[in-house]
């Protein structure tokens, strides 16, 4: 079973997420924002984590940097409401960048193909 | 007794002398009475020329003596009259005729008996010789007093004549014609010295002695030394007496006078004759003097008033050319002004501009009458309506020309600089003013104004003659170079078509001087022009930046609102998508939480729509492949295309320019507008993509053509189908075209739409081209 860990300042956002990814089968574990997901990376250690990016008390820019220092190979899935800044996730080190959408075909698809399970 | 008849002879003498009767006639009958008293044989009066050599009897007239020979003179005593040797009669008697102070001659009686004179008859013969001598002396003095008279009386006449007119051809007539008549001579010549050259010139002849060459040299030799000249018996062919006086006053000689052959009688000039005529010369010259004085101050004054209007013209204008700083209204204006009377007075008046870009001076634009007719009918207008010249040029300015027949004859006429045979060209090459004048129809003259040289020149004549003269051989026009701010920037041609008067030296250089001021008005215009163009791109700048702005900070807020609602959305719509999951297929939920799916996708669309019109990307300009972008483009919606019934017809036109522009924009424009095709045709129809090159304004631009079989814009809508905020009642939001048009325009493209309702629609796209592009940004720049 591979874990999922999903960061994100909406509550809403996150619910969605976890409910939709442990029916596809993933352990999901929340973080409020950038901060939190570096607390809870060593304990839970992911296969994956879906990274917000305009969060309070750390962003996800600045949460990505931090994770890459620790986990260089670790997959990271930017997923924003901005869709302008898809050009830049190579730069930011991401795996993939995904505009929010409530159909979540996209970013089913791109987390199975990054964590090789179909 | 004897003293009764001598009384009474006395009697008669006097009665004859003082009588009215002429002398010769008083004489005679004087010589009757005293033959007939003495019983004479011979009674005569002896002229003092009568007597010749010294013989006695001019010793007794010197000493004014009477000679008696009467029986009491010893005859023998030294008497010898050689010269009067038939008067020697046995009795005769010669008494002295005595004025006052000369000899008059002597009375003379003869007896062809011995004759024995009584005293009393010695003294009444002296009596009688007294009276006849003071008859003879008194008739001279009258004739002497009349002649004095006559000649006072003319002399006066030539006073009262050249004091009553300063019109030098008169004064000239005048005095000739009185000195003909006071000197009595058959013919005369009056010559001037010419200020200018130097030379005498005739100015009055009567009498044809101005052809004989002797003439001339005798004037310039009486001019020169100053000397009056008197020639009497000279045996010329044509004359025998000349006199020839200078004209002198106040040390300077003006002229001569020369009078030739006394009339009738002598044929010779006397020193009476000279010195009358050297009176009458000091008189006249005082008033031939002051008749040129008056003259040249008369010129001077004239030429005065010809400069001062000309000045005050110059300045009407001047002041009709500073009131207008538009380039159209200032050209014509100044040729208006070089057309009317109050003006420069020319029949017709062009314009030709110097294109320095092409090296060609192109008709621009010209004034004057296209017929006799209507310049007849101008002229008679013109001079009814009196006024000041500057309230006519207001009122000329406000017309227009371009209806003239003319006007768009010279329009249509360009001159290539290179031609410099042409005087046109050689205007702008030698900036200076050319003046072609041919004499009034010659008829059989045939000569080329300049070489004939220039364009659509025929065999005879050139260009401009042919297109504005009637006679292209003969063709009368003048050029005067435009000068603005050191350089020609233009030639303005005139000429008097329609009156045909001779266009001057003078006429040209006004011309050139007005020239020069209306240069400088269009130099200020066209300055004025471009400034107006600067500032109107400016303008057009100003207001695309406030635009942009505007846009910006709409993009900024409601880039912010869109993602602040899209959060939302994914929670909504992920939820309502579970929920749609696990809903049965014939529960009526299930109707529901698909229409809450699809209205949240519809708001996403709406949203991501919204931020990629407001988003400020920025434009990566490089070269690129027009039908490269349209192929990307169309496989981003072929998928769709498939889908449905629409088939794609592609027309791509070889050798089209590369345009400049930023690839992912240009690709994200044609996405929007093939997609929006693709709903217009509902799905079901024909695209046709045509893409071609085109030439405008001798710039090289790429096109594309989009056609599409759909139901085409409704006409209400059609000039909204780029507002991004404007939206029909059966159609969203649509941002497609806007962001559309707003790629293309800021890639300086065009767009056209033909429309056909029911049909479909074409949207035709322009983009300049790489080099285009360029140019057009130089251009800009400049």
């Amino acid at each position: 079973m591979k874990k999922i860990l999903v960061v994100d300042d909406e509550e809403s956002i996150r619910f969605l997420y976890k409910e939709e990814l442990e029916e596809e089968g993933f352990i999901v574990e929340l973080a409020q924002n950038g901060k939190e997901a570096l607390d809870k990376l060593s304990f839970f250690k992911p296969d994956l984590i879906t990274l917000d990016i305009k969060m309070p008390v750390m962003d996800g820019i600045e949460a990505l940097k931090r994770i890459r220092e620790m986990e260089r190979h670790l997959p990271v899935v930017l997923c924003s409401a901005y869709g302008e800044y898809k050009q830049d996730f190579t730069t930011w080190a991401s795996d993939a960048y995904i505009v929010k959408c409530a159909d979540l075909t996209e970013l089913k698809v791109t987390i199975r193909r990054l964590l090789g399970v179909l | 007794m004897e003293t009764s008849f001598a009384y009474d002879l006395l009697k008669s003498i006097i009665h004859l002398s003082t009588s009215h009767l002429p002398l010769e006639t008083k004489l005679d009958q004087m010589l009757k009475s005293i033959s007939d008293h003495f019983h004479s044989d011979r009674c005569l009066l002896l002229k003092p020329d009568q007597l010749k050599g010294n013989g006695l009897l001019l010793r007794f007239a010197q000493e004014g003596k009477p000679l008696w020979g009467d029986v009491e003179m010893d005859i023998d005593e030294g008497l010898s009259l050689p010269e009067v040797e038939e008067l020697l009669l046995p009795g005769f008697a010669f008494l002295p005729l005595s004025g006052e102070t000369s000899f008059l001659g002597f009375l003379y009686l003869g007896f062809l008996k011995n004759r024995y004179f009584s005293s009393e008859e010695k003294e009444l013969l002296l009596l009688i010789a007294k009276e006849i001598g003071r008859t003879i002396q008194y008739d001279h003095l009258q004739k002497e007093a009349q002649k004095n008279a006559s000649e006072l009386i003319a002399l006066q006449e030539i006073g009262k004549t050249i004091t009553s007119t300063l019109k030098l051809e008169d004064l000239y007539e005048k005095i000739l014609t009185t000195g003909l008549k006071i000197l009595k001579a058959r013919g005369g010549v009056l010559r001037i010295e010419d200020k200018r050259s130097g030379d005498l010139k005739i100015k009055f002849s009567l009498g044809g002695y101005d052809e004989n060459p002797l003439d001339e040299k005798i004037a310039k030799r009486v001019f020169f030394t100053r000397t009056p000249f008197l020639l009497n018996h000279y045996s010329g062919e044509k004359c025998s007496s000349i006199l020839c006086v200078p004209f002198l006053s106040g040390g300077q000689c003006y002229g001569t006078l020369t009078l030739y052959d006394k009339e009738a009688g002598s044929s010779t000039f006397d020193q009476r004759d000279f010195q009358l005529l050297l009176t009458m010369a000091h008189q006249t010259s005082f008033a031939i003097e002051n008749a040129l004085t008056h003259y040249e101050t008369s010129s001077l004054a004239q030429d005065y008033e010809k400069r001062a209007k000309q000045l005050s013209t110059l300045w009407e204008l001047n002041k009709a050319l500073l009131t207008t700083v538009n380039f159209e209204r200032i050209l014509h204006l100044m040729l208006t002004a070089i057309t009317i009377g109050d003006g420069l007075g020319f029949n017709r008046a062009m314009l030709f501009m110097l294109n320095e870009k092409e090296h060609t001076l192109d008709g621009t634009m010209a004034v004057g009458p296209d017929t006799s007719e209507e310049a007849g009918k101008i002229w008679s207008a013109l001079s009814q309506k009196k006024g000041p010249l500057s309230g006519l040029l207001e009122q000329l300015s406000n017309s227009s020309p371009n209806h003239s027949q003319l006007n768009s004859l010279v329009r249509g006429i360009r001159i290539p600089i290179e031609r410099e045979q042409c005087i046109l060209s050689r205007t702008v090459l030698e900036g200076r003013p050319f003046n072609i004048q041919f004499p009034r129809y010659e008829e059989g003259w045939i000569q080329t104004s300049c070489g004939g040289q220039c364009h659509l020149s025929s065999e005879i004549g050139c260009s401009i003659g042919a297109q504005l003269g009637r006679d292209p051989r003969a063709y009368s026009f003048s050029t005067v170079p435009l000068w603005g701010k050191g350089k020609v920037i233009g030639v303005i041609v005139v000429d008097n078509l329609y009156n045909q008067n001779p266009i001057t030296e003078e006429d040209l250089q006004f011309l050139s001087m007005f020239s020069n001021q209306a240069g400088l008005a269009i130099e200020n215009a066209l300055l004025y022009r471009n400034l107006e163009d600067l500032h109107r791109e400016l303008k057009e700048m100003q207001s695309r930046l406030i635009h942009h702005e505007k846009m910006s900070a709409l993009g900024e807020l409601s880039s912010t609102i869109a993602h602040e609602i899209r959060n939302p959305l994914v929670s909504i719509g992920g939820f309502a998508r579970r929920l749609y999951q696990s809903v049965p297929n014939e529960a009526p939920e299930k109707r529901y939480t698909q229409t809450i799916m699809t209205e949240v996708f519809r708001v996403e669309k709406i949203l991501s729509d919204l931020l990629n019109y407001t988003r400020d990307e920025s434009i990566a300009f490089r070269e690129i492949k027009l039908q490269e972008v349209i192929e990307e483009s169309l496989s981003m919606i072929t998928n769709k295309f498939t889908e449905g019934k629409v088939e794609v017809v592609k027309q791509y036109s070889e050798g089209l320019p590369n345009v400049k522009g930023d690839y992912h924009q240009l690709k994200h424009a044609f996405f929007n507008l093939i997609d929006n095709s693709y709903q217009a045709m509902k799905g079901e129809g024909t695209l046709s993509i045509r893409i071609y090159p085109v030439e405008m304004n001798g710039s090289p631009f790429a096109r594309v053509e989009l056609e599409d079989t759909g139901k085409g814009i409704d006409p209400e809508n059609l000039h909204n189908i780029f507002n991004p905020f404007y939206t029909t009642k059966d159609s969203n939001l649509g941002l497609g075209l806007p962001i559309f048009h707003k790629i293309i325009t800021s890639h300086q493209g065009q767009i056209e739409v033909d429309n056909r309702p029911g049909e479909g629609v074409t949207f035709i796209i322009t983009l300049p081209a790489m080099e285009a592009s360029h140019e057009k940004d130089l251009s800009r720049r400049r």
